[in-house]
């Protein structure tokens, strides 16, 4: 009992210290005086530590006391899988939240502390301390993670089988959560400009750089989420248009397309209204993210067990759109720019495009994620709408995509001249085409692959002309060194990042070889020009789990790709086992044993002999490149938060 | 060489590598294409969304199995997805089937690509002015 | 202009309104299938019989609750999936006029008492020799939950894990 009430106690001081910070910042707004924001921030950043460590606490040492740690924890559950059973089911998973939250809320009060009597800065603290305080609300009443198990038991459930399957389960959720919770800042100070007027100074561009800071981590999420999925759904895919996935694709597509639009807003002072609009609408479809994954309304391989959260969730999102809506309305007007695009191909029209791109396919995925519910209420049966719909909208949009990023870096501000932009297209285009020449030479005649690689060729080449461009000024300036932190340049290495992941996932979704193969032990075939040899089967039985591995030799490499019972939830997940280089992947399952063969778990399939095995097998050009992109992305955005402030530009 | 004409130039090297790869194309729709293709669009009975041609589940199998033998019986594409849809319920296509409240989903994407494109035009023109 | 922005926040307002609402009043996936049995509506057969705790427990004299009876096994997993929400429900529900009482399906005594005692059950269940309590419910396979209203009447039937939210929901349809 003493955890519980140790841990709601943090909660509560937690609370009171959000709701204590938000109250003395309207004070301190309407009497105009100084209050003490980045004290209560640390009262509930304490009290949310607080709060995690008895939960840690309970899970590393198996307290059973404590109802959450019952159904996410066993006494065989390994160090890191305890300390990341905070996180995987839905009332732990609140405590991530509220955790990054007040550390981002910490960060940005501590970076604008000697802003802390301007109204922007004290507004923008209510909204973040009122948005803590609904989080930790939420635990405090409907979704309490430190519920008591009234029962002794001796042991717990354990970890969901997927969940402690991949050391990713320690990364994927944070990075994504951070991302999130990120956009609570650009939001927070899109509603202080909003009230306070003040849209004309600083404050709009320091936002862009909280916004890529939490694009980089969503991005990051994102990636590492697909890349997880890739290893321990079985299916060989890394993506599912699955509502939950959908939920957090939402507000990084809006978020791509505010990142763009504020760099017309930092040279043009256009878009003002826009991109306010925007940062209001990316975190609430964070909210309205979390709502799909926690209320349960739509079945999903990831989302959490069905609560009462639903209904609340959507009244923040609700809140949050209205608020901002009202403000804009209200502001909207006053806020509107003197000047206006001059001309749809110079470069704000292509930002412009790019912003009606992005927007358009959030809107449409979250008619398809939604639509489910729609065909439901009115026609009472249940539908689907899954990767063919959205890719087939997801195509046409990446090609338009690619083709703006070829084309948008090498033209001019405020007019479009078809001449300067060949001259500095020239090179990217023989480039392109020639990349295009050998692909045909090579035979590949698939139109969606060449026309992917020719535009990623273009874009890839705007890109390295644009830094080649960064370098050489540094150089001539003596100080090589800045040229990190010139205005494009994490913004280029990004592009190059997505033309990676692009070209990967093309050619890796265009020619991959699904197989079923039945081989006797020490019998070997060739898939699709890979070696494969079955060698034998390898028992495994400890404390964690039971799991009959095949010893699969595939080019010379040896994988494991077993099927495992955990113990706890005594349930059975396939293994899959990946031998992975820069060129192909090669993705084997243990899909059917014969005879009567070892099972733990594995389908039996008598009609063929004991001892031989079918296993499946998948081979995917290029789809290391996925990871690799991901990662480059993830650098480019790091590098482009320490970009210089373009006031500070020399140029 | 003046811009204009090393434009030129490289458009026609373009079409040069257009034709070839064109030309040499060796696809006609074969059964196997068609095969892969339906079975992209039908979910596996057993999954949340995977679809048959990703999953290895039996029933999966047992709807891979069924495809095959309505392309070979010569049955056309659409004639085998309303079979499927009415042995198994409308849940079982990936994409919703376009008559009734499905077509919303196509009519809204281009409904919303009409109106931003008149909105960029009428912003256009008003700048200009 | 100032109209124009009016007109367009108001419109934005209402597709936001439409959509909150028709979103929060979605019902949630449900954990177990709300069936159609056919002792829907119908008298629940009363049964008897010596709990794995050695007392003794009757359906006739819990006529007045609103009574959940859970068929589970140890050799089932969805129960002990479930397991745990039954406890937290009962114990919830323990002074408020519902009962949960367990019945074993197909399995040994041993094999029943060492899964009561793992999840430290805190309702109890009782035997079925012969599977006959199994057979006039019509259960086919664990887990399969029946809820009866205060009459004895037969008013939910479950197949599959139960959430406690799932519980609560059913119970508080049940007794009005």
């Amino acid at each position: 009992m003493t955890l519980t009430w140790l841990g709601r106690a943090f909660l509560y001081v937690a609370f009171a210290g959000a709701v204590g910070g938000m109250l003395t910042q309207v004070r301190a707004v309407f009497t105009k005086k100084k209050a003490p924001a980045l004290l209560f921030a640390l009262w509930s950043l304490l009290g949310v530590l607080g709060a995690v460590g008895v939960m840690q606490f309970a899970l590393i040492t198996h307290n059973f006391s404590l109802a959450y740690v019952s159904a996410n924890n066993a006494t065989f559950t390994p160090l890191l899988y305890s300390i990341t059973g905070m996180w995987s089911a839905l009332e732990g998973s609140l405590l991530l939240w509220s955790l990054l939250l007040a550390l981002v809320t910490i960060g940005v009060l501590w970076y604008y502390r000697s802003d802390a009597s301007d109204a922007v800065v004290q507004w923008a603290s209510v909204v973040l301390f009122s948005v803590a305080a609904f989080f930790l609300g939420l635990m405090m009443f409907p979704a309490d993670p430190f519920l008591h198990n009234p029962a002794h038991v001796l042991q717990g459930a354990g970890p969901n089988a997927l969940l402690q399957d991949n050391p990713l389960v320690a990364v994927h959720p944070p990075l994504l959560y951070l991302g999130f919770v990120g956009f609570t800042v650009p939001f927070a100070f899109a509603i202080a400009m909003l009230i306070t007027g003040r849209v004309h100074d600083r404050w709009p561009l320091e936002q862009r750089r909280w916004t890529v800071l939490s694009w980089g981590a969503l991005s990051l999420g994102i990636i590492l989420g697909a890349w997880w999925s890739y290893q321990v759904l079985g299916w060989g895919g890394f993506w599912g248009w699955d509502p939950v996935e959908n939920a957090a694709l939402l507000p990084w597509l809006t978020a791509t397309a505010y990142i763009h639009s504020v760099i017309v807003q930092d040279r043009r002072g256009l878009f003002r209204v826009w991109n306010l609009s925007l940062a209001i609408a990316t975190f609430s479809l964070t909210v309205l993210g979390t709502f799909f994954t926690r209320s349960g309304v739509l079945e999903s391989v990831h989302s959490f067990s069905s609560s009462t959260l639903g209904p609340l969730l959507i009244g923040l999102f609700f809140f949050s759109v209205a608020v901002g809506v009202g403000l804009l309305a209200w502001r909207g007007d006053a806020l509107r720019s003197p000047v206006g695009v001059d001309h749809p191909l110079s470069r704000e029209g292509l930002f412009v495009a790019n912003n009606v791109l992005f927007v358009g396919f959030a809107i449409v995925v979250l008619l398809g994620t939604v639509f489910p519910l729609l065909y439901e209420a009115v026609n009472g049966n249940q539908v689907t709408v899954g990767t063919p719909y959205f890719a087939t909208i997801a195509a046409p949009l990446s090609v338009l995509l690619l083709l703006m990023m070829a084309l948008a870096p090498l033209v001019s501000w405020r007019s479009a001249d078809a001449g300067v932009l060949w001259n500095r297209l020239r090179v990217s285009a023989w480039a392109a085409l020639l990349v295009a020449g050998i692909l045909v030479a090579l035979g590949v005649r698939h139109p969606a692959v060449l026309i992917a690689c020719f535009l990623a060729a273009l874009a890839a080449g705007a890109a390295l002309r644009t830094l080649r461009g960064v370098i050489v000024s540094a150089r001539r300036r003596g100080h090589l060194a800045s040229a990190f932190r010139a205005p494009s340049t994490g913004g280029m290495i990004v592009h190059l990042g997505i033309v990676i992941l692009a070209i990967g996932i093309v050619v890796s979704t265009s020619y991959t070889k699904r197989d079923e193969i039945t081989l006797a032990t020490g019998q070997s075939t060739v898939v699709d020009s890979q070696f494969v040899t079955f060698a034998g089967f390898h028992q495994v039985k400890d404390s964690l789990e039971e799991a009959t591995q095949l010893k699969v030799v595939v080019d010379g490499h040896s994988l494991r790709p077993a099927v495992t019972t955990f113990n706890g939830r005594d349930t059975t997940v396939g293994t899959p086992a990946i031998d992975s280089n820069l060129l192909r992947d090669v993705y084997v399952t243990f899909d059917a044993v014969g005879g009567n063969g070892e099972t733990s778990g594995a389908q039996v399939q008598s009609n063929l002999p004991a001892g031989s095995v079918v296993l499946g097998v998948t081979v995917e050009p290029l789809l290391s490149w996925l990871w690799i992109g991901g990662l480059v992305v993830g650098l480019g955005s790091g590098i482009s938060f320490l970009r210089r402030r373009y006031v500070e530009d020399p140029q | 060489m003046t811009l204009l004409r090393s434009f030129w130039l490289w458009l026609v090297a373009f079409a040069v590598v257009l034709a070839i790869a064109v030309a040499v194309n060796p696809s006609a729709p074969s059964n196997s294409t068609r095969i892969a293709h339906l079975e992209s669009l039908v979910k596996c009975p057993a999954c949340e969304d995977l679809s048959v041609a990703e999953s290895n589940a039996t029933s999966a199998i047992a709807v891979r199995h069924e495809i095959t033998q309505d392309v070979g019986s010569g049955m056309s594409d659409n004639k085998i997805l309303t079979t499927i849809e009415a042995q198994y319920g409308p849940q079982i296509l990936l994409s919703p089937s376009t008559s009734g409240l499905g077509a919303l989903l196509w009519v809204v994407p281009i409904a919303a690509l009409v109106v931003l494109i008149a909105a960029l035009l009428r912003l256009a023109r008003r700048r200009r002015a | 202009m100032k109209r124009v922005v009016m007109l367009i926040s108001l419109g934005i307002f209402v597709v936001i309104i439409v959509f909150s609402v028709f979103l929060g009043t979605r019902q949630p996936v449900t954990d177990a299938t709300d069936a159609n049995s056919p002792l829907l509506g119908k008298i629940a057969p009363s049964f008897s019989g010596s709990t794995l705790g050695g007392g003794h427990w009757s359906l006739r004299a819990e006529r007045g609750d609103v009574v959940v009876i859970n068929f589970w096994a140890s050799w089932c997993e969805p129960c002990k999936v479930e397991a745990p929400n039954l406890s937290t429900f009962a114990y919830q529900e323990r002074n408020r006029g519902v009962a949960v009482i367990g019945v074993v399906f197909n399995d040994t005594v041993a094999g029943a008492k060492a899964f009561d005692a793992y999840y430290g059950s805190l309702y109890p269940s009782i035997v079925d020799p012969g599977g006959a309590i199994a057979n006039d419910y019509g259960v086919e396979s664990p887990p399969t939950t029946f809820v009866l209203n205060k009459k004895g009447r037969v008013e939910a039937t479950l197949l599959g894990a139960v959430s406690v939210a799932q519980l609560q929901a059913v119970v508080k349809r049940v007794r009005e």
